[in-house]
């Protein structure tokens, strides 16, 4: 599905890079986690895979190609926004627009020029139920989607993502401002979303890696060091790094 | 990046406990598996009312070591080979509570032994013995040197056992078969040859849970360790 072969990155017009020489094949309808230390450059590989680092002006792909779905998404004749529409993106700070509920999960759709209010309601209850939140919210879609719980925010971001039906989902840390409860149902949540997209997801969590993903790519000062089944790679990693970071060694 | 010890030093020194008390229970059997072979061979009934008292402080101990590891589950969520240290360490634990079982049944056997004549066929316990007993030590010193090298070693003895508690039980059956003074003296040293063969069994147990822990290669049931 995403094919990241030999991906160097910079920040400063190729100065330093921040990512070395990065190749890894992250499968279809599968969650692959992406885990490492702060500044490991984890965030920095999510954000390249839909291009979000082009509106930082000198950052540029120094070496190699992403390819999505067999196309190199750096490619000239690729453009960024067309791009992101089969690439959805849930931030670690739930966002969703200062509007009702409705109108968060049918932007996009709007957006894209649907405007008949039946496929309009038929998209939101799809995408509402798909993010397992309709039972809590069908009775109130006309309210400010701001007056939801957190958990119940970052679901909302789920909803309104998937709305669009895009091929992949990116999510950078989901579940780090959620208390245990709401992280379980947003994790719950990925589990089911797996039958039908491509998930790659940043986070701190070992546990949250090891629970929801099945691959898992592990990164260090900008190198991938291992990248594996996620049962290797919580069980018995091949790299002593890996291991030291997972249990705890680090340092 | 330094490899050094766990960033939360508490997690460490648990870790620590737990292989020290792991350590501690396997000296504890198998000082209950020696006073019982002495106790018979000696005829020593306070030796093996000893091993039968002695057996209380390895069962708490193996409550302890439980509790100890599912506290270290839940307090630091271990990953790879921390995890399977404790798993191992469990498990470990649970086949050398069983030794020291054995060796209860051994002294229980053997006070029984005691009050009737003393007969010479006793000695042909003593190769399946020394073997059950190699076998328990090099497994408990694989476990505490975290050795796969000593745990294979601990396997491959597993055959000559084999053939020592067959030689043994041969011996008493065919003197059971013949008219005797001491055919419950024979029977009750056809179990504790059993008990010895059963140590053994225990002792490969713990080479292939040391094999697990070192290398996350399961080999019970007839599997290959890999490169």
């Amino acid at each position: 599905m995403i094919q990241i072969d030999n991906v160097s990155f910079s920040y400063d017009l190729g100065k330093t890079n921040v990512l070395r020489n990065i190749s890894l094949d992250i499968p279809e309808k599968k969650v692959t986690s992406f885990i490492g230390p702060s500044g490991c450059g984890k965030s920095t590989l999510l954000r390249c895979l839909n291009r979000m680092n082009d509106l930082v002006e000198t950052s540029r792909v120094t070496t190699g190609e992403i390819r999505i779905m067999d196309k190199n998404i750096n490619a000239k004749d690729v453009d960024a926004i067309e791009l992101r529409k089969n690439i959805g993106m849930v931030f670690q700070k739930y966002n969703p627009f200062p509007k009702s509920i409705y109108d968060n999960v049918a932007y996009g759709l709007r957006i894209q020029g649907i405007k008949k209010k039946d496929i309009l309601d038929a998209a939101v209850e799809k995408a509402l139920r798909g993010a397992a939140l309709w039972d809590e919210v069908k009775d109130r879609l006309k309210d400010s989607a701001l007056g939801l719980s957190g958990g119940q925010q970052q679901r909302l971001c789920i909803a309104r993502t998937t709305a669009v039906q895009p091929k992949i989902i990116l999510m950078d840390e989901p579940c780090s401002a959620l208390d245990p409860i709401a992280t379980a149902k947003v994790e719950e949540l990925i589990t089911e979303l797996r039958n039908d997209y491509t998930i790659v997801i940043v986070t701190h969590s070992m546990q949250q890696a090891s629970r929801i993903s099945d691959k898992t790519a592990f990164f260090y000062l900008g190198e991938l060091i291992e990248y594996a089944d996620t049962d290797t790679i919580f069980q018995n990693p091949a790299q002593k790094q890996t291991e030291d970071y997972i249990s705890g060694r680090f340092g | 990046m330094d490899t050094k010890g766990h960033i939360l030093t508490e997690f460490d020194d648990a870790l620590t406990s737990l292989k020290k008390n792991t350590i501690a229970i396997g000296t504890l059997a198998q000082k209950n598996l020696e006073n019982a072979l002495s106790g018979l061979t000696q005829r020593d009934t306070a030796l093996c009312n000893q091993v039968i008292a002695d057996d209380e402080e390895v069962d708490q101990l193996e409550m302890q070591i439980d509790n100890d590891s599912l506290q270290v589950m839940a307090k630091f969520r271990p990953f790879a080979s921390d995890l399977r240290m404790v798993i191992s360490s469990m498990k470990i634990t649970h086949n050398l509570e069983r030794i020291s079982d054995h060796a209860v049944s051994i002294a229980k056997r053997s006070r029984k032994i005691i009050k009737n004549s003393e007969i010479d066929e006793i000695s042909y316990i003593e190769p399946a013995y020394h073997q059950a007993l190699k076998m328990l030590q090099i497994s408990l010193q694989s476990y505490s040197d975290s050795s796969t090298e000593l745990a294979l070693e601990v396997l491959s003895m597993d055959t000559d056992l084999s053939k020592f508690h067959k030689q043994a039980t041969k011996t008493y059956t065919k003197r059971l078969e013949e008219p005797c003074d001491h055919y419950k003296t024979y029977l009750n040293l056809v179990f504790i040859v059993r008990w010895i063969e059963r140590v053994g069994d225990l002792a490969t147990n713990i080479a292939e849970d040391v094999i697990f822990m070192q290398s996350a290669q399961d080999i019970r049931h007839g599997g290959d360790l890999e490169d």
